[in-house]
């Protein structure tokens, strides 16, 4: 049991963690949920809730049940977030891919250093050495690229994959339970 | 009832040809290509997935197009990790020679380098034969000639040129061009790399090892994701088959009715001088031996 003076002090603290209080640090935090729209719900997207109807219907077929439906719809849901998360994990690899002038920032980092070495050690109107001067004009460059870009872009695509298991897992126990529904209408119209 | 023209049934999904397949698999989104993916490859790999696992339903062509694109992300990353051990090697190779290349070996690319500098320093002197005088200047100052040497030096450096770079530069460029025509294995290229090796004491191993520390963390990042595809693609692998089982009964009972429907009984064409009722009677108690039943199973 924790003393009086330590809850109290306890709740003092608590009271003074109560996030950013800059108007700048409040503004970045309210943007937290809308960086990539993947914690929004599909069914609250018109354009996703049409695809959810259109392949809800394509899964239960066109006589299905109210609850075989509903069950349709649980698995086109999961599929339709699955596609979501997907596409967009896809984006930023494609966007950064096709991006001619992509230079990583640990790579801006170290030229910087280069160059500032170079002009102190030979001072700042000696010419900079072949090796140096052709680093500074390099590009990534094919597989090299991709390795960068998923070296850069890591906690954005670890996060992608969050959603990413989270889709697959309601996917897999939606399908699962829309097979038992099928499979207990089927024995009952056989018992019919 | 002898025309059981079960070929007017509807067809079920699990009969549509793999081309139709790989156009019906499109309706689950693009396919998740990024630059300079091929598409056709991608479009083959659909075709062999849907002949190996044979989806019957939606719901199995939901899963059919998650392992395709799963499976092709596994060969994206292997490629990727392969590229990133090649590109270590190569750039580990490179440095090694710009060490320890003689320079016998770029001696000839210095002085025609050399030669096309000086060209365009003496075009600006009145003098004829500019390019047969440079190239006997680049080529003396080549080979050490000490006069040459003096004079090139003072042309290089009244155009603000350091002869030392120029030698750097060709260095650089030699060892790049080495290290292509090693991955290329050209024997030429093989024979100077190992004896540059041998003389050092050390094998190309050793480079592998020395560069390895350095990428390690993204090849690590690359394997990690092998790992989830291949461990998601396994999953959706298993729940193909565990449907099969739930619904077994169902999807046989489905089969079944699909491989009736490729079966067309065809009436007996009478015989000469026969009644056509009379075939009809006789194929319903099927004691007529002219009845022909031509079926095709199907090739799924």
């Amino acid at each position: 049991m924790a003393s009086t003076r330590k809850i109290k002090a306890n709740r003092a603290n608590a009271r003074a963690s109560t996030g950013p209080k800059t108007a700048q640090g409040r503004a970045r935090t309210a943007r937290n949920a809308l960086r990539h729209g993947l914690s929004v719900s599909v069914s609250s997207d018109p354009v996703f809730s049409e695809e959810v109807d259109a392949l809800a219907r394509e899964i239960a077929g066109p006589d299905a049940k109210a609850e075989v439906l509903e069950l349709a719809r649980r698995v086109a849901e999961a599929e339709i977030d699955l596609r979501r998360v997907r596409y967009a994990r896809h984006q930023l690899l494609n966007s950064a891919l096709s991006d001619p002038y992509y230079e990583s920032e640990a790579r801006v980092r170290e030229k910087d250093a280069l160059v500032y070495r170079c002009m102190r050690v030979d001072g700042p109107f000696t010419p900079m050495p072949y090796h140096v001067v052709e680093f500074l004009d390099s590009k990534p460059e094919g597989p090299v690229k991709l390795a960068m870009i998923l070296s850069d872009k890591a906690r954005q695509l670890l996060a992608m994959d969050r959603y990413e298991r989270r889709a697959l897992s309601r996917r897999k126990f939606s399908i699962r339970a829309y097979d038992l529904s099928c499979k207990e209408l089927n024995d009952l119209s056989k018992v019919d | 009832m002898a025309s059981k023209r079960s070929r007017s049934k509807p067809k079920t999904k699990s009969m549509t040809s793999a081309p139709a397949r790989v156009q019906r698999l499109a309706f689950f989104g693009p396919p998740p290509l990024l630059e300079g993916e091929d598409a056709a490859l991608y479009d083959d790999l659909v075709g062999r997935m849907c002949a190996a696992v044979k989806p019957v339903d939606i719901i199995d062509e939901l899963y059919v197009a998650g392992v395709v694109s799963l499976e092709w992300e596994i060969m994206r990353w292997r490629r990727l990790k392969f590229s990133v051990l090649q590109a270590s090697v190569h750039d580990a190779l490179e440095g090694f020679l710009n060490k320890r290349l003689d320079y016998q070996a770029y001696a000839e690319d210095f002085a025609e380098a050399l030669a096309e500098i000086l060209v365009e320093i003496l075009q600006e002197s009145p003098q004829k034969d500019l390019a047969e005088e440079a190239k006997e200047l680049a080529h003396q100052y080549a080979r050490s000639q000490p006069d040459a040497v003096k004079r090139v030096r003072l042309r290089l450096r009244a155009a603000g040129l350091d002869a030392d770079q120029i030698l750097d530069r060709v260095k650089a460029q030699r060892a790049e061009g080495l290290v292509q025509e090693y991955a290329r294995r050209e024997p030429e290229a093989i024979r100077l790399v190992d004896e540059l090796l041998a003389s050092s004491g050390r094998t190309i191993h050793d480079l592998v090892l020395e560069a390895l520390p350095r990428d390690l963390d993204e090849i690590e990042r690359i394997d990690r994701l092998i790992s989830i595809a291949e461990t998601r693609r396994n999953i959706s692998l298993r729940e193909i088959d565990r449907r099969r089982t739930v619904l077994g009964e169902a999807l046989r009972r489905n089969l079944q009715e699909v491989e009736e429907g490729e079966f067309e009984v065809i009436e007996p064409t009478p015989a000469e001088g026969q009644n056509p009722v009379q075939a009809r009677r006789e194929l319903r108690t099927g004691r007529s031996e002219r009845t022909e039943i031509r079926g095709r199973r199907s090739s799924h």
